[in-house]
């Protein structure tokens, strides 16, 4: 069974006389042919973790257990794994046939022609088997991207690693090798450690996301959870394009005190509050509602200051009334709704789809009410 | 007349660039001095090759009483040097490549191997930074300061004796010479072939070696399987190298053989006397020696040039 299990998962790296933590404590446990995206800015230690599952890397402390076996010291040619290169990592003075073949004759007892067969049968289901005569440097980067996927599959491993392995493509054949990664993997069924810093390969393709930032963990979930009830302000702010709004504001009573604007809660928002009163609140653009024609407690004046047409939506930077010139948040409106640069709109900010978080330390006290 | 001859190549490469430009405006007063100091120093380099060339096909006679440059007329032409200078050369040729080869295969290939030890393994660095700074310390010892170690050396180890079981099969034992300067010549040229092939190395994808690890391969069978198909470049560079290096070195032979009357004598030694006597020195059979004593680092050139192309540009 292809369980996967990071318990502890620490990677230090000696930096001078100093140490730098590429990895902190991480803990992560995926279960037979999930697929897990692990995602994060660049430097937060997702590629490290990825070598360390691998065996590229030492482990400093932790431990990683595959199939329920701890691999800390098994060497990465005996991990039965297989790994996807940003690079493909071909080998060039091999045939295709020869790079799909490389694994199985060098891992495997397997004769000539069953190899054959199976490389035969990876080549077809990646759609190559008419390019198993060529080199790599004939083929198009495509091509080269299938069969590194093909090279991958061919060993049937009990894990696949895959390290930004679309970030090669142009941006329509990367939408198109997404989905059949996706298909792929689901048709294989084969536990799948996905690391990308493209979070819409990460929102699209995972079973669940792992989102690191500076070498720490900051949440795994399903990605609507990640984007509905994100655990803290980075992932809040990391998932969503464009990104959710924040503005620090004081609890003063019943009240969030923002510079240029109050924001009144709720009893049951206050019960999650608690007593803490350095908070940050959140609010994707997509949830502030510019119908113009909003009253009440939840209803603020504001100016247009840019317009970005997307064709399908607009994106609009606002700026609060009251607010200095170039303090701006984002809303996204529909693609057909008039709106210009300069105009003063009244917006509403819901109340079910605001999220808090802690001013001190980032984590979430509230999140928006789902609708279930 | 050869500046005839060469003021009529350049013409016609003059008229080439201008047809293929399409525009005669293209030669200009610029062009046509550039193209008269490239022909100056075409000049300049290649004469004493031109010059060693046709007084090697020049009687003694015609050598004395011609220009060094001018070619050999009917009567003062003669193969007689070139045939003369190949039977004093021969075994020296035969005596030569005995070493020369292995010499050169060995120390690319131990070069190879180090340079992939300290590279692409997986060795800590601060085991690795040792080594290479021996390898680097190599390079750089002259070889005149380690002629009376060496010879020390080889008195001390004793080859003449220890391959008795040689000499016995009716081997003359000056052959010990042979084997000695392939064992010495390796040692000497293992720095700098390791050296080559670190930067080689260093070069290659890491992340390629990374797959082939994952897919299950071993250190050696990655060196076999994908590191040694990929040297090829670098091979011809350091085969080329090598070869001419050992080939032409006449300083540990004079050390190792000594004498050109030993049956080992390689052609350096044989050479070196060629063509000397009381009544002076026969330019032309010491010109037709000295080509014939190139033509096998020449032909090395020719056969791997291509692939010291690609080397040497990476």
């Amino acid at each position: 069974m292809g369980t996967l299990e990071l318990d502890g998962v620490t990677k230090v790296f000696p930096d001078g006389d100093g140490e730098v933590v590429a990895v902190d404590d991480v803990d992560i446990e995926m279960r037979d042919g999930e697929f897990l995206v692990v995602v994060g800015p660049s430097g937060c230690g997702k590629s490290t973790t990825l070598r360390m599952v691998a065996g590229l890397e030492t482990v400093t402390s932790g431990e990683i257990r595959l199939a329920g076996n701890v691999v800390n010291d098994v060497k990465p040619q005996h991990r039965d794994i297989a790994m996807v290169f940003q690079s493909y990592a071909l080998y060039p003075h091999m045939t295709v046939e020869g790079n799909m073949a490389f694994g199985l004759e060098e891992s495997t007892e397997l004769s000539d022609e069953e190899i054959e067969t199976r490389v035969t049968d990876a080549a077809e289901t990646m759609g190559i088997a008419e390019l198993l005569d060529r080199k790599p440097s004939d083929l198009s980067g495509g091509q080269q991207q299938r069969v590194a996927l093909g090279r991958a599959i061919v060993r049937d491993p009990e894990v696949f690693l895959m390290d930004e392995p679309l970030s090669n493509l142009d941006a329509k054949l990367r939408s198109e090798m997404r989905t059949e990664l996706q298909r792929l993997q689901s048709e294989l069924d084969v536990t799948t450690m996905y690391v990308t810093h493209d979070q819409t390969e990460a929102m699209t393709m995972g079973d669940r996301i792992a989102i690191l930032n500076a070498g720490e963990l900051q949440q795994v979930a399903t990605p609507l959870e990640c984007y509905h009830e994100p655990a803290n302000r980075f992932v809040a702010g990391f998932i969503g394009d464009p990104s959710m709004n924040f503005f620090d504001v004081k609890r003063d009573g019943d009240t969030l005190d923002g510079a240029v604007f109050d924001y009144p809660l709720s009893a049951s928002t206050l019960d999650d509050v608690g007593d803490v009163t350095d908070l940050t609140l959140g609010v994707r653009p997509e949830d502030i509602s510019v119908a113009g024609d909003a009253a009440g407690d939840h209803a603020f004046s504001t100016v247009v200051e840019v317009v970005e047409p997307m064709g399908d939506e607009n994106t609009v930077y606002l700026r609060f009334e009251d607010a200095p010139e170039g303090e701006t948040f984002i809303a996204t409106v529909g693609g057909l709704q008039r709106i210009s640069v300069g105009d003063e709109v009244t917006i509403e900010i819901p109340e079910e789809a605001i999220h808090l978080f802690d001013g001190n330390t980032g984590e979430a006290v509230h999140n928006r009410d789902m609708e279930e | 007349m050869s500046n005839d001859a060469r003021t009529d190549g350049g013409t016609a490469s003059a008229t080439d660039t201008g047809a293929s430009a399409g525009a005669l405006a293209g030669i200009d007063g610029y062009r046509v001095l550039l193209y008269l100091g490239l022909l100056g120093m075409l000049t300049f380099f290649l004469i004493p090759i031109e010059s060693g060339l046709v007084t090697s096909f020049k009687t003694s006679s015609g050598v004395s009483g011609s220009l060094p440059f001018a070619p050999p007329t009917g009567s003062t032409f003669t193969l007689e040097k070139w045939q003369s200078a190949f039977d004093a050369l021969g075994r020296g040729l035969i005596n030569s490549a005995l070493y020369a080869i292995p010499a050169t295969v060995i120390s690319a290939l131990l070069g190879s191997f180090a340079a992939y030890g300290i590279t692409q393994s997986d060795w800590k660095q601060k085991y690795k930074a040792p080594v290479l700074a021996l390898f680097v310390a190599g390079i750089f010892i002259p070889y005149q300061a380690v002629l009376v170690p060496l010879s020390q050396f080889w008195s001390m180890v004793s080859l003449q004796d220890w391959l008795g079981f040689v000499w016995a099969l009716g081997i003359n034992d000056d052959y010990a010479g042979v084997v000695e300067l392939i064992v010495t010549h390796v040692a000497y040229g293992l720095p700098i072939c390791t050296v080559l092939f670190r930067s080689y190395y260093k070069n290659m994808s890491e992340e390629m070696i990374e797959a082939a690890r994952l897919d299950g391969a071993s250190i050696r069978r990655i060196y076999r399987r994908i590191v040694l198909p990929l040297s090829g470049p670098m091979f011809a560079v350091v085969l080329i190298y090598q070869f001419t290096q050992i080939w032409n070195d006449l300083l540990f032979t004079l050390v190792l053989v000594q004498t050109e009357s030993s049956a080992a004598a390689p052609i350096v030694l044989i050479l070196a006397g060629l063509g000397t006597s009381l009544e002076g020195q026969d330019f032309a059979l010491r010109m037709a020696g000295a080509f014939i004593a190139a033509l096998p680092t020449l032909a090395v050139y020719i056969a791997f040039g291509e692939e010291f192309a690609e080397g040497v540009a990476t």
